[in-house]
């Protein structure tokens, strides 16, 4: 058939230009270095051999049937099955939800112990509630592995989304690593909480979100803003963003001030502030190089950048890569690289922040600070892909070195 | 001469100049494959910087959203690493990598759609699509309304010819159908998208 070859008609021209603009839709270097973090990341953690693998399922078949015969004999006698009315939906339930009858669970053991509360698939539904009272505890499955430890005076609901939901009180949750693809998902108030695998808290109190991470990274977001919380962060937001700020003691910082500047949290620790998602501002940027205009991009980067969130951590190592690479300013580029781990100590781009700041010392001819460079990249980086190719450019700055100073 | 292989007459406009890979681009693929399987990861992320926008430019026209691309790609490599030692050698490493990629987009996209065809039963929610500032442009923005109005294995023959580029043979090895079939659906995604586009000009 005749496909797109009459220069003159409106629709063929649509889809041509579609198709050209598709083309070159190939990502930003960026994403791609984000990416491959993760990916290295992923390969350095072998899965377990066929017999282990097996050994493991095995296992987890028996402890999950023995936890079943467990709670069967042991849970009737201690959880009570209510038919209460459902309570109000949840802040962030914007959308009306179905109309099921909510069954309320409420653990009855007075003691400490944490009571095993059965949640089946079908319960896990919008407006079913388990709460606890004042003195109680209970431990609520979540699916998927993913257990939720309400302490007392709290309740777990589930959203329109069929998401958990923490209603009130102080939720500890463990989620085992999720298989790639899938994400953990949990709600308190107007945020998302979005884990891969990792232990947390989620707190309601004082008109306060507040969330601290245990193990493991998780992402709060709101709407299309989201901040990023490693192991030993807190969080807090207020449960009613319109709200002005609430009145709570700011969570330490993880990073010690530098003389002369502001503090500057990683990923917002300690911050209500949430960011955009982690392509903007350099892909903004990217457009602004595209027309020709460097100084807009470099507004944007720098904008960008002194957010906080992935956007920000993007940002931040993508004006070292412009400032070297398109505006070719070398020394600018790895005052903003080192600025960036400064920031970003543990960011998914450190590796690359530190080996440019190895190579463009080295094509500058700073051979004394390259050198201090690579041979801390090498002890940092033991496993990685470009050791190698450090420890060779190591060897030769010190044969040069060498050479220049001959005693 | 129709509009196919428009990746070869556009070549993509590198924005932020890239970094020297560790290997090569010389490096043939069955070498670097044989490199992988040694375990060296210089090769790995030579194999990545190869393949990476490959990836990406795939995973967006066969719809996955913007906010799950970084994910997706993500798990087509580490499908990648676990089963390159599966690749016979048969076909192209990348005619391996699409098919691997295809059958990623096709599951997200059902996924997807179960997760979507729910909120509209129960909740009676629209799905709302988000948006790439950067794909914002309207010729994109047409182009995945376009592709979004096809069905996922036409969508997926179209984008093979059209956007990557592939021969039928190779986009028979990668879908897994008769050489036939990948003519007579290209024909039929190529009439759909015409007719829809027609209605969508004033």
């Amino acid at each position: 058939m005749k496909w797109l070859d009459s220069p003159q008609d409106e629709a063929e021209r649509l889809i041509r230009e579609g198709l050209d603009g598709a083309a070159q839709r190939t990502g930003d270097e960026i994403t791609h270095r984000r990416v491959w973090a993760k990916v290295a990341e992923e390969m350095d953690s072998p899965r377990p051999r066929i017999v282990g693998r097996f050994l493991l399922v095995g296992s987890a078949l028996v402890l999950v049937f023995a936890a079943g015969a467990l709670a069967y004999s042991y849970l009737p006698r201690h959880a009570e099955v209510a038919t209460a009315p459902a309570p109000a939906a949840p802040p962030s339930a914007s959308q009306p939800t179905t109309p099921i009858e909510a069954k309320p669970v409420v653990a009855e053991s007075q003691n400490k112990a944490i009571d095993e509360v059965p949640i089946s698939e079908a319960e896990r539904a919008p407006g079913h509630v388990v709460r606890t009272r004042v003195g109680e505890r209970a431990r609520v499955g979540l699916g998927g592995g993913a257990v939720a430890d309400l302490d007392e005076n709290s309740a777990i609901t589930w959203d329109s989304q069929h998401r958990p939901s923490v209603e009130r009180g102080t939720a500890h949750l463990s989620v085992p690593h999720q298989p790639p693809g899938w994400r953990f998902s949990v709600t308190a108030g107007p945020y998302v909480v979005t884990v891969v695998g990792t232990k947390f808290d989620v707190r309601l109190a004082n008109h306060t979100v507040e969330v601290d991470v245990s193990e493991g990274i998780v992402e709060v977001w709101r709407g299309s803003h989201s901040t990023r919380l490693a192991a030993g962060d807190s969080w807090h937001g207020p449960l009613n963003p319109e709200d002005p700020q609430p009145r709570v003691a700011p969570a330490p910082l993880a990073f010690e001030e530098k003389k002369g500047e502001p503090a500057q949290s990683t990923f917002d620790k300690g911050e209500s502030k949430l960011e955009p998602h982690a392509s903007h501002g350099v892909q903004e940027a990217q457009a602004a190089l595209r027309a020709g205009d460097t100084q807009r991009a470099l507004d944007i980067l720098t904008r960008a950048a002194q957010g906080s969130g992935p956007a920000a951590e993007n940002a931040a190592y993508a004006l070292g890569h412009m400032m070297r690479y398109n505006l070719d300013h070398p020394r600018q580029a790895v005052a903003l690289w080192d600025k960036y781990r400064t920031r970003f100590p543990s960011g998914l781009l450190r590796i690359e922040a530190d080996l440019s700041i190895v190579e463009t010392l080295a094509q500058v001819g700073d051979a004394r600070a390259a050198l201090s460079e690579a041979d801390a990249f090498v002890a940092r980086y033991p496993n990685s892909e470009r050791r190698l190719d450090v420890q060779r450019l190591a060897e030769r700055l010190r044969a040069s070195q060498a050479a220049s100073n001959p005693r | 001469m129709g509009a196919s292989n428009h990746l070869k007459a556009n070549m993509v406009q590198k924005q932020f100049t890239k970094t020297p890979s560790p290997v090569p681009a010389a490096i043939a693929d069955a070498e670097l494959v044989r490199s992988c399987r040694a375990g060296e990861m210089t090769a790995w992320r030579s194999l990545y910087d190869r393949y990476a926008p490959l990836v990406h430019r795939f995973s967006a026209a066969l719809g996955i959203p913007v906010e799950e691309r970084e994910d997706a790609t993500q798990d087509i490599f580490i499908a990648v690493y676990r089963s390159l030692r599966h690749f016979r050698g048969e076909a192209q490493l990348s005619t391996w990598i699409y098919r691997i990629a295809a059958r990623h987009a096709i599951r997200l996209g059902r996924r997807r759609r179960s997760r979507e065809l729910m909120r509209a039963t129960i909740l009676r929610e629209k799905p709302q699509p988000t948006v790439d500032p950067s794909e914002r442009s309207t010729h994109l923005a047409t182009l995945d309304r376009l592709l979004g109005k096809l069905a996922p294995k036409k969508r997926t023959v179209l984008v093979l010819f059209e956007i990557e580029g592939l021969s039928a043979k190779e986009i028979s090895d990668v879908v897994g159908c008769p050489e036939n079939t990948v003519w007579s659906r290209l024909h039929h995604a190529r009439a759909e998208m015409v007719k829809t586009a027609r209605r969508m000009v004033p």
